[in-house]
This record gives C-alpha cells, structure tokens and sequence, in this order.
C-alpha cells in the first residue's frame, strides 16, 4: 500500500521521517496531520517515535536504521538519545556514530541484510553499521552518485534505484543486495529517491506529487498490494513506455 | 492546437490604436535632436533613421501574433486567411512607401526637406495602415475566440468520436468521462469540440467529441461540421466513428456508411474502431441483409474493429473504451519502439534480477499484525482514533501540545513522565548513564585488588585519583621552586648572617677565654659594671613614670588635642618622644653631660587645658571638638590651611591639561 503525503507543503517525506520494518521515525510538527497519517497505517504494529535529530527536523536524512538497529549522528543530544531509546523496543541497537559524512541516511542504504554506503566513509563506521544494523556493508556509488542513501529506496522486496542507473550497474546492484532493482522516479519525476519516498516491506508512502504511474511503479517493485516486480516489464510497459519515451 | 500557444497569443489592436502605438514608438526610440547647421548627410541619416524604425514597427506589430499557423486548423480558413492576406499587402505596401522614402531622402538637401520627406513617408504609411480597420477587428475576435476553446493536446492519447448528429456521441462521452456534455434528441446539440478525461492503464486519456458530420463535399460543409474535420485531419488519435442502426437519429444505415467510406481518407494510420451505438433498440443481426451487407463491408476493413455498444443500458461501454485505448496505446509504443527515444529510458523498463551469490536466504519480513489488521477507513464509525482526531478535540493544530512521552516503552508505565535533569551539580546527567555500571564498577574493583594484591601501589608514593589532583600537586612543587628562587633573589641585599647571629653571652665568652688561656676576670669585671648601671637606669625611669601620673595624664590629654590640631605641636611631642629614648638608650647625650646632674630638662606643660575652659564637661567639649571638625571639613577638602587661605597655587596644572585623556582622566594623571 502507497500513501501520498506531504510534511507542511513538502514533498520530500523521506527528509522527516524514516521507516524501517520494526519502527517509523516521525519529525515534530506543529500540527499531527504527517503523523497521523504514518499512526493509521502503522499504529499498533511498530512504533512510530516523533522525535528531532540535533533540533532539526531532517530525521531521515540524518539517521540509517533497518529493522535490527538504528544509527543516529552525532549531532543528536543526549535528550534525544534518551527519548529514542525509551520509545523503541530493546530488540532494536541504537547507537550515535561519530562520523564526519553525518547525514547518515544519505551515506547509507540498507535493508535488514545488506548496506550500500558512501565511498568514502570511515572504516570504523562501516564496522559500526555491520555490528548494529546486522548486515553486510558495501561501499557502492548509484549512477555515479557517492550519495547512496539519497538516490535509492531499498528493503527487502526490492529497490528503487535512480532513473538513470544503467542496466548493467543495476544487475550488479542487484547481485549485491539480493533483491529485484527497478530504476525510478518519485513526486513527478524527482530523481532523489531517499528523500521522495519511505517504504518497508509491506507499506510506502511518498509525496503528494508522486504521480499514478510512478505510484504503480513503486508498488509493484516493493511487492506492495500483491503487485510483483515483473509487472513493470509486464502488463505496465507500455503505459511507461508511451509516458516516459 | 496547443492552448497554452494559443492563449498566449497578444491582442490586435484596432487601426487607430496600432498608428498611435507605432508613430508613439518611432517618437521614443530614436533620437530627435536634429539642427539645420548639420551637415546634411548627417541630416539625411536622421531621417532615413526615422523612417525605416517606422516601417520595422509595423512589420513587427503585424503579424508576429499570427505566424501560429495552428490556428488555421480549427478556424474558418477563408476568412481568417483573407484578413491576414491583407494585413501581409499592407506590410508591403509600407516596406515599399519606406523603400521609396529613403531613397528620396539620400537626395534631400535641406532639414526642411528631409523632414518634409519624412512627415510624407509616415504619412502614407498611416494612411496604409488606417485602411486596414476591418481585418484587425476580426483578428481580434478570432483571437477572443480562440482563447475560450477548450484546451486539446494534440501530442497525448486521444480517442475522437466523430459520426452523424444524433447518433450518441455525447452519451458516450458522458459515461466514460466527467465532461457533461449537454446532451438532446436533436441534430447539431454539439456545435464545437468537447474535450474529456478518463484513466486507464495507468494513463490519462483525453476524448474528443466533435459535433456530427454529414455526408455532403468539403466544400459545402459549415462552420461546425469543419471543425470536426480538421481535427480528424490532424489529430492522430484512436478514431470511434459511431452508427446508429436503429435509424432514430434520423439517417439511413447506408448513409452512415456512405459518409464512413467519404471521410475514410482521414482515418488513415490511425486505429479505427466502428462502434454500432443504440444496441438496446437494435443490433446488428436485426438488419436486413443489404443492409448489413454495407456495415459488414466496413468491418472487413483492414485495420477496423467494431464494438456493440449501449450507451443508454451501458453494454459495452467499458468494452469500447479498452479496446479503442489498447488499440491507441500498441499503436503509440510501435512508433516509440521504433524512435531514438526509446534507448534513454530502456533502463527504466528493466527488472534487475539478483544473481545469487551465496547461500543466505535473506527473508523479507512482515509482521503477522498486519494481515490480521483491519485497513484504516475515515469514514468507519469505529475507526482507530489518530492523533490528528485527539488534536481537533483538544482545540486543533498549535493549541493541542502532543506528548512525545506517550508511547514510551518502559518496563513500568508509571515511569513514563519522570522528569530527569539534564544537568546535576554541573554534571551532565547522561554522562553517567550507563545499564552495566554495577558490573563495570564490580570489574573494576576486582581489578583493582588484583592490583593491591600483586602490590602495585607499594612504590608508587604519587598515585592520584584524577587529574585535579595530579594538577595540584604539580602546581604545588612548581611553587616550591618559584619561592625559593625568589627569596634567593631577595637574599642579594640582605646581611647574610642575622642581627642575633653573633651574639654571645659573658659565660660564653669566659669559657672562650679561659680555653685560650687568657684571663678573663678584667672583663668579667667590666661587664658586671655595665649591666649594673644598665639595670640602675631602667630602674630609675620606671620610678619617675609612676611619680609623674598626673602630669601624664594631663599631658596625654594634651596629646590627643593636639593630634589633630596642628602640625607645630605634633613636631614638639616628636621630639619629646625623642629625648626620652635617647635616655632610655642609655647612651649618654651632651645635654644631659653639660647638666652634670643626669637630670633632663622636661618640657613644661600648663596646668590647665584652655582648648577645655568654658565647657561644661567631657561631652560637651567632644561635640565642640566635633562641630569644629565639620566646619573645617570644607577648608580641608580644598587643601587650603585656614579661612584666610585663599591661594590660587597653580592655574591650570601641566600635568592635568597636556596630551591626550582618555576617560576617567580629567583629574588625575
């Protein structure tokens, strides 16, 4: 299921929050309306944490989770810490990284098993992101993007990659996280993946300029709604090729 | 067809309006100084300047707005075509008046001349212009006109429903899109395109209805009947050419047909579908056989489907519309396929399949909640209640204040809203927090006895606890070194033994004596002598302090009058003072010698203190004192010795009045 949203006239919801399989970060606002649309999706299944990351509101891309763990710079407070670690169960690590790419959720990309991340990331940040995140670490670019976080929304269904990733790059991807790839846009064409969109394995929610296509694409790449990933070379390739082409 | 083009179109102004905008411009844009002592090809240039500007206006005013040439498809051709013909002889009409002008102003040789050339040259063109009235109020209107058309883009999907009035276009229409087109049991109900939206496969869809055609040359057609035409000329798009086989529009079949195989032409390369409407009154097999014989023929067209349909039970409808967009839509990617386009985006119609790599089997992972969850519904009575609803009770945004806290995960619920410090005796709280500090402590500790165990600590005199302490402890020692070199700094004018060093007792000194075998009895002698007369002194004053009460007392009464009352006075007691110590001393002085007696001379002092006559007692004689003091107080403040000092000693004093003064530096320097 996709849900179309915005954060007070904004389209990038991956910037205010962030979704994993066993938790939902939500940045503060000064009405509810973002996060009650994350609470009736997601209310009662894991919890969903209003929470700012050193004062800011950019929660989604400061911070790298999957469901095992959560990785927050070291910007953040030790208030926040506090108040994160209180409303997130025990199961899940959570650990401040001191690290000087600190907008985490853009230098990483990661689902429950595999991580993409930048290039030029601190070694013992990769240790860190292999010990808490419970997964294999690769450092990896995305259609010559060392912001893999940003270009890319990964969980373990599938991807979506940026649009102009080549075929080969996206079975090499592919190979690497173990998952079907798929190279798309977000809110009408927006080529920043990471910030137009959230989604985990059974939900997403994106932009409110996302358009029916791009929705369709999404949903059927994340196996969304029962939609399979084959449908975007199958019954949907014509209606992409007569938009795109 | 493009709207956005066509709305973007500037107005036409009237002949009168354009002369003023045009001759206003020629005014303002070149220069209009101009002076008969001129040389004259200078004169000429002006001119010639001023003419061609003006022929330049008019060509850019004319027909810039007009060049779309889109409009030529969905206005009357004749008409529109004759205005701008006009408007295009008028230009070059002008540009020839310009032509001649300028050649006839190379050969003026006065500024009168040229200029008169020059009012003649704008003149014609004038009156050129003004005889163009008539076509610019029409192109005016056309453009109104234009602008209110609906806005059709001829690149995107479309499916065009073009037929005979009468045969259900518009029903059809209605029931796949929004468009509510009026919709009557008369011909022509439909007199200009209709434009309608629909979504399929992921698309959007425009339909066009165009108003009913009959059968007749392209000559003879209207207005309304033109405008279908042109758009099935150059539209390329799905064409749903309708029949009505039930005849209650008013046409026979065959003329139906007749008109189908008449406009066949515009149909080509195009997906045709034949779409037999009103099948709730009758179908095809309901016909007789010639007939049906001529709708068959049409069906056995290469390239032409056909679709029963019902627009008023609905059969069929859904049927038609998928069929007429999967038609378009094959059509639309073959052409894509064949395009260069295609190889920019053939990434992006590509499923990247993971080639496995190991073994691992990397699940994904949903939790069981959510296929037994029931789907939030906004409009279920028994929806959850969201945050954003707590929120609209509670008085709406920014007056409802969210607790973060309140869905902590605590081991104890009551927990949740304790308030922690952030700061505690200016430690910050987090600092400490720590869930395995007793084992860390414990860890600790058994190390640390390991340590004393092993004997560790027995040679180290200088352990510290923390780094304060280490500190301290390095700034005392560096103390030590600084006092010490400082005091030996002090040393270097200082006698190095001390006043008592030397001193030595008349035992000592005998012993010394005796041991050097000298007799010391002489000076033991001696210095028994000494200390008698030493001893006899001292005796003596104490004696004469206590005969000499009384005076003593008066004197010191004296004493503390005059303290304060004069500097004469404090010098003589000095020197009183003085005295008395030198005869303490015990050092004979030449006054006391002269005497012989031994006997000092005292100061005399009076019996009485007169500073004390009059008053009555001890206080009254302090307020006296004390009234006294703070009528002086002003006196004193000035440094002046009396009421009669009235000495002015130095003006403006050097040190007080030269340089520079900061602040705070207008009285002392």
């Amino acid at each position: 299921m996709a849900t179309r949203l915005q954060f007070e006239n904004s389209n990038d919801v991956g910037v205010f929050s962030k979704l994993t399989n066993s938790y939902c970060l939500v940045a503060i606002q000064g009405s509810t309306n973002f996060y009650s649309t994350f609470e009736a999706e997601l209310h009662d299944v894991i919890p969903i944490v209003h929470t700012s990351i050193g004062g800011t509101r950019i929660v989604g891309r400061l911070t790298a989770g999957n469901r095992h763990g959560l990785l927050v710079p070291s910007s953040t407070t030790d208030q926040e810490l506090q108040h994160i670690r209180n409303a997130l169960p025990d199961s899940v690590a959570l650990q401040r990284v001191e690290e000087r790419l600190s907008a985490l959720g853009n230098v990483i990309a990661s689902n429950d098993h595999v991580a993409l991340v930048h290039p030029d990331i601190d070694r013992e940040t990769e240790e860190i992101i292999a010990d808490v995140l419970k997964v294999e670490v690769f450092r990896q670019t995305i259609a010559d993007n060392v912001l893999v976080g940003s270009y890319c929304a990964i969980t373990n269904q599938g991807g979506l990659v940026h649009p102009k990733t080549s075929v080969q790059d996206q079975d090499e991807l592919s190979s690497l996280l173990q998952v079907p790839l798929v190279a798309g846009t977000v809110n009408r064409g927006s080529d920043v993946l990471g910030a137009g969109l959230v989604v985990n394995d059974w939900c997403a929610f994106t932009g409110l300029d996302t358009t029916a296509t791009e929705i369709s694409v999404i949903e059927a790449t994340f196996k969304l709604q029962g939609q399979n990933s084959s449908a975007v070379v199958g019954e949907m390739r014509d209606a992409l090729i007569d938009s795109w082409a | 067809m493009s709207t956005s083009g066509l709305k973007a179109i500037a107005p036409v102004p009237t002949a009168a309006d354009f002369l003023d905008i045009v001759l206003s411009k020629t005014q303002r844009k070149t220069p209009t100084v101009i002076h008969k002592n001129f040389k004259i090809s200078r004169i000429r240039n002006f001119y010639m300047r001023k003419v061609k500007f003006t022929q330049d206006s008019f060509d850019e005013k004319d027909l810039h707005p007009f060049l779309s040439s889109l409009m030529n498809v969905l206005y009357d051709k004749n008409h529109y075509k004759l205005a701008l013909g006009q408007l295009r002889t008028a230009r070059h009409l002008i540009d020839h008046v310009a032509k001649d002008y300028v050649r006839l102003l190379k050969f003026g040789d006065s500024l009168y001349r040229c200029k008169q050339l020059k009012r003649a040259a704008l003149g014609r063109m004038a009156t050129i212009m003004r005889r163009q009235k008539d076509p610019l109020a029409y192109l005016e209107q056309v453009r109104q006109h234009i602008s209110r058309l609906p806005s059709i883009d001829p690149n995107t999907r479309t499916l065009l429903i073009c037929g005979y009035p009468n045969v259900g276009k518009s029903s059809f229409i209605n029931k796949v899109t929004r468009a509510d087109v009026d919709v009557q049991p008369y011909a022509f109900t439909t007199k200009s395109l209709f434009v309608g939206h629909l979504d399929y496969k992921y698309l959007r869809w425009q339909v066009i209805d165009t108003p009913g055609i009959l059968d007749h040359p392209l000559e003879e057609m209207n207005t309304i009947e033109m405008q279908s035409i042109t758009a099935l000329a150059h539209l390329k798009s799905c064409v749903l050419y309708f029949m009505d086989l039930s005849e209650q529009c008013g046409y026979t079949v065959e003329v139906q047909c007749k008109l189908f195989h008449s406009i066949k032409p515009l149909f080509s390369g195009k997906p045709t579908v034949l779409v037999i409407n009103k099948i709730d009154v009758t179908r095809l097999e309901d016909l007789t056989s010639e007939t049906r014989a001529l709708v068959q023929e049409i069906i056995d067209i290469d390239g032409v489907q056909c679709v029963h349909v019902s627009c008023y039970s609905e059969e069929g409808v859904m049927d038609l519309k998928n069929k007429a967009c999967d038609a378009l839509l094959a059509q639309r990617v073959d052409a894509k396929l064949k395009g260069s386009k295609i190889n920019t985006i053939i990434n992006r119609i590509h499923v990247a399949q993971p080639k496995p790599r190991d073994g691992v089997v990397r699940e994904p992972f949903v939790p069981e909640a959510i296929r037994l969850r029931k789907k939030y519904d906004k409009n279920d009575p028994d929806r959850r209640k969201l945050e954003r609803d707590i929120e609209l009770e509670e008085g709406g945004a920014g007056v409802y204040n969210i607790s973060l806290k309140k869905n902590y995960i605590l081991a104890n619920d009551e927990w949740k809203n304790d308030i922690i410090p952030e700061i505690m005796d200016g430690k910050n709280i987090a600092d400490f927090i720590d869930p395995d500090i007793a084992e860390k402590l414990e860890a600790l500790e058994r190390e640390e006895e390991v340590l004393e165990a092993e004997g560790f600590y027995d040679d180290h005199e200088d352990m510290f606890d923390s780094d304060d302490e280490r500190d301290a402890a390095a700034a005392k020692v560096a103390l030590g070194h600084k006092s010490e070199a400082q005091s030996k700094k002090k040393m270097k004018n200082k006698a190095r033994l001390p006043r008592t060093a030397g001193l030595r007792s008349l035992t000592d000194l005998t012993a010394d004596l005796t041991k050097a075998g000298l007799d010391p009895s002489r000076v033991q002698e001696r210095a028994v002598m000494i200390a008698k007369m030493r001893g006899a002194a001292h005796k003596r004053k104490r004696d004469e302090n206590e005969d000499g009460m009384d005076v003593d007392d008066e004197h010191d009464g004296h004493e503390s009058a005059t303290e304060i009352a004069g500097a004469r006075e404090g010098e003589s007691e000095t020197m009183d003072v003085d005295e008395e110590e030198g005869k303490e001393d015990g050092t004979p002085r030449k006054r006391g010698k002269a005497n012989s007696g031994g006997v000092i001379a005292r100061k005399h002092a009076p019996r009485s203190n007169r500073q004390l006559m009059g008053l009555r007692d001890e206080a009254q004689a302090s307020k006296a004192l004390r009234l006294r003091n703070l009528g002086q107080r002003g006196r004193n403040m000035l440094a002046k010795a009396g009421e009669s000092d009235r000495a002015i000693r130095v003006k403006m004093p050097k040190h007080l009045f030269s340089g520079k003064r900061k602040a705070g530096k207008t009285n002392r320097r």
